[in-house]
Order: structure tokens, then sequence, then C-alpha cells
């Protein structure tokens, strides 16, 4: 279904459910010592991150199975589109929503890592779902956290460059909501830091 | 256009080097001098000091070496930065000196794009991604829009000061011993793999593979374990970076990039994305004078110029501060 940098998604079928299967397969080039120990891990803190958003209300997917040895995790399918697909000028609460379920996740202390509107699902009843936190981390740091807020910005930027303004607003309207004035402000602050800064390249280097 | 010749001066660490580089892309000469610690790493002033007393002999060297007289020099370039401090004022001296004297322009380089722009120019690979990997910089860019982008880099120590620093501290000297002895290892550690997106951090590993020596381990198989980590972080991280900019072709520069071993599994990645590899050769690999000389030309021929009162080091550097004017 896709091969990302490190591991394949693929959609299987059990007991009638149609499930994700995202498993990291092993690099050539690693010694295999090393290669199971990093695939394992990342494989178990994806799964450990994954199941502390479910349970503090985060819309992620649930998981299923996790497979340790086969660093492979099973979880829930998510029918619908990437927001990439569905954001326009007319479902731009979408942004508000958004800004809360990041707000949400940053509370936890957690970073997504890669928070791009390829990684958020629109679902069918226009329920927004993270998914991919293959980079994600606990403990996040500020900067860790701005650099999520960041990578959307600029994703928004690339996709629907008319929109940035006005789906930023909203975005930090949610955010604001579930993390306060103050939080906010210094996320911003970070945020505008870091695009000074200019070391995050667009998708369209080629 | 006539042939212009440039002379670089190379300071920003232990090397102390001098290049004389034509505009056609010849390396007429490159010699340096290494100060080399009694003990421990590099001592900033000890280092200054040490190319201070080399300088005028590397100058008249390299200049008879290529057959060029001083007065037939076109630019004078150097390291301005990113670097030691102390070490970089000594080269400045040197360069500033000779500017004023010869009457010819000054031309101030950033060290990272040298080894860039030197690679570009030996291997006549165009517009590679570019793993940077040495004793004081580690980081993956490419051009973009006029500049070399970061898109990423260490976040403390570099790979190549992290490999140095454990073989003093394991009494078997910098690079490429713990490649040398890496060899004859048999027992993988598990050592502290720190990736974060395309930045790698390395401190901790360093930190960790001392302990384990501390601890008793073989030599060998440390050695073993912190290279072969090292390494399996920068492939790791340079893959992304391919994956991310669609880049058909990668570019190894920097003192590391002499690594068998590291050439080896980069490689092996390039070759399963079907990605052409391209490594500068071990005599351009570590900091040299022409490397500096070279992109100093290409800097000149493209208008830029460094008036001597504006000719302050600057240790810190980046390589995506600088615009890029020339072809690429």
């Amino acid at each position: 279904m896709r091969v990302g940098a490190e591991s394949v998604i693929s959609v299987i079928r059990w007991r009638g459910r149609e499930l994700i299967r995202k498993q990291r397969l092993p690099k050539a080039y690693r010694r295999p010592e090393i290669d199971e120990r990093i695939r394992r891990s990342r494989t178990l803190h994806e799964a450990r991150v994954i199941k502390t958003l479910s349970e503090n209300g985060v819309p992620v997917p649930v998981i299923f199975f996790l497979d340790i040895a086969g660093s492979s995790i099973y979880m829930q399918r998510i029918v619908g589109a990437e927001l990439r697909e569905r954001l326009d000028k007319n479902n731009i609460l979408l942004a508000e929503r958004l800004g809360m379920i990041a707000g949400l996740t940053h509370k936890l202390s957690i970073s997504h890592g890669d928070l791009t509107l390829s990684n958020i699902m629109v679902g069918v009843d226009n329920g927004l779902w993270l998914i991919d936190f293959g980079l994600s981390f606990f403990n996040a740091t500020l900067e860790e956290m701005a650099v999520d807020v960041h990578l959307l910005e600029r994703s928004v930027e690339s996709t629907l460059p008319w929109l940035r303004m006005n789906f930023m607003e909203k975005f930090y309207d949610g955010y604001r909501d579930v993390l306060g004035r103050e939080m906010t402000g210094r996320i911003l602050a970070k945020v505008s830091e870091i695009r000074r800064r200019g070391r995050y390249v667009e998708r369209t280097v080629r | 256009m006539p042939t212009l010749i440039a002379l670089g001066i190379e300071s920003t660490a232990h090397t102390f080097g001098v290049g004389v580089v034509s505009s056609q892309g010849e390396i007429l000469s490159n010699v340096m001098r290494t100060y080399t610690p009694r003990i421990g790493g590099i001592h900033p002033r000890e280092a200054a000091q040490a190319h201070a007393r080399n300088a005028v002999n590397v100058v008249v060297e390299a200049l008879s070496r290529a057959g060029v007289k001083a007065s037939s020099v076109d630019v004078i370039a150097f390291s301005q930065g990113p670097g030691l401090g102390p070490c970089l004022r000594t080269g400045a001296t040197v360069a500033r000196t000779l500017s004023l004297a010869l009457g010819k322009p000054l031309v101030g380089v950033n060290h990272g794009i040298a080894h860039i722009e030197v690679g570009k120019l030996v291997t006549g690979c165009r517009d590679p991604l570019v793993l940077y990997i040495a004793g004081g910089n580690t980081l993956i860019t490419c051009l973009v829009e006029g500049r070399y982008r970061i898109l990423g880099e260490t976040l403390d120590i570099a790979a190549g000061n992290c490999l140095d620093a454990f073989g003093i501290s394991a009494g078997i000297g910098p690079m490429p011993a713990a490649d040398n002895l890496a060899m004859r290892g048999e027992v993988l550690h598990d050592l502290p793999y720190k990736v974060k997106g395309m930045d790698v951090s390395f401190s901790g590993l360093l930190t960790a593979s001392e302990k384990l020596l501390r601890e008793g381990a073989k030599l060998e198989d440390v050695c073993l374990s912190i290279t072969e980590t090292v390494y399996s972080m920068l492939t790791e991280v340079v893959e992304r970076a391919l994956a991310y900019t669609g880049k058909p072709s990668l570019l190894l520069v920097g003192g590391l990039a002499r690594s068998r071993r590291l050439a080896e599994m980069v490689g092996s990645m390039c070759s399963g994305r079907g990605v052409s590899m391209h490594v500068v050769p071990p005599e351009l690999a570590g900091d040299n004078g022409a490397m500096i000389a070279w992109t100093g030309l290409l800097q000149y021929m493209s208008g830029f110029r460094t008036p001597v009162e504006e000719s302050i080091v600057r240790p810190k550097m980046r390589i995506d501060e600088v615009e890029i004017g020339w072809r690429v």
C-alpha cells in the first residue's frame, strides 16, 4: 500500500476486518545485531506512543497486535482520506480541531515528529486521526513541539499556500484552547525562531 | 577568459595548508603541515602557534611546487570559518598580509563549502546530496535556491570527533585507529543509537563506549561496536535524506570520507536505491588549502570579495549563511 523510508504499510484481513500492518523491514547495510535491535525498539516505542495517546483521548488508530519479533504493528485501518486531499476553504474548521488534537498531544509531552498533512487522516464522519508515530518522542522539548507546528505550517504552505494564514489562525485557536495562552505564546516564539534558522527544506527540493 | 590562479589558506583546526589552484580546476600544489598534540586533543593556542611557525615555509613551498610566482597569483583565499578561533586567526593574518603585500583581492571562504566544492570538482558530480563528515562537522546538505540547506546534522559532537576522542581516550590515537582495530573485533556491544529524523547525536555513544572499555570489554570489540553504530546511524539518515529529496547522486566529503567501512555501508544502501555514490579522494578528504583556493576562485569569479576590514574570522559560521553565486 505504501513504502516509507523504513517501513512497509499493507492492508490485511483479520476476522472480516481490515487491519493495517506497519512492518519495519531489515536494512541490509546494517549488521544484523544492530538492525534487529533498532527495528524492535522503534516498533515498541511507536506502539507505546500510540497507546499513551489513545488512552488520553487523542484520536489515533487502535492497536490490535504487536509483533515485536517481526517488527510489525497491526492496527485499525482509518477509512477516509489524507487531510492533504480534503482540506479547502469550506472545511477550515478542521484546522481548529487539529489544533486541539496537537495541543492534547503536546500536553502529554509527546511530539509527533512528522506532522504533515499526509500524516493526518480525515475519517468518513469528518473526524481527524493522527497516524505515523515513527519519529515521535516522549518527554518532547519545546523545540520538538514547535517543530511539529512548523512542519505542519510548511506542509499547508506547500499544498494550499493561499490557505496558510487562515489555517494557522484556526489551528492556534484550537491549540490555545487546550494548552493555554502562555504555552501557545512560547510555541509561537519558538516556531518563528525555527523559521528564521531556515534549516527545514520543503519536499519540493528536487 | 584568461586563466586565473588562486592561493588558498586553510587553518581551521590542526592542519595548516596552502594550495594553488587554477580557474581550469587544476590543483597545481597542495602543501600541508599538521600539528599533532603530545597528549589529548587539539589545543587551540598550541595549534595556532604551530601554524604560525609553519606558515612561511608552507606558502613558499606551495608556490614553488606549483611553479607559480607570488606576483602571478590573482586571488588570496582563506578559511574564514567555522573552526577554532586562534587557528583561524593565524590563517587569516597570513592571508591579509599576502593580500596587502601583493595587492591582490582577498576572499573569505566557508570551510564546509570548500570541502563540498572540491569534492564536486574532482568527482565531477553536479548537484548531489552531500554527506559532510569530519572531525568537527557532520551534516547532510544539498543546494536549494542558492544555498546549501542543512537537511540533517549532529545535535552535539561530530562523527569524527566521537571516533577521534574515543581513540585518544582508549590510547590508540585518532582515526583511522578505531577503524583498523574494528577489523579484528568479534563481539558487537549494544550502544546508544540516536537518530532524530535526519539528525544524529553521538555524545552518549562516546560516553557509553568509554564506559564499556573501563568495564573491561575487549578494545577491538568496542572499536567494532562504536564504528558500526556511528556508520549505521549516518547511513540511515542519508537514506532518509535521499528518499526525501529524490537526489540521484550522493557525495561523501570530509576527513571521515576516508573510512572504507563507512563508504562500503553507504555504498550498499545507495546501490539498493539506484543512487550513484561519489567519494572525495583521500588526499583531498582532510583539511587542505586547495579546496579553499578552488572555492575562493569560484566566489571571486562570481564577483565576491572580502575587504580586509571585513575579514574577521567566524568560528561558528554555518554553511547555510552563504549565498552560492556560482554555477552548480
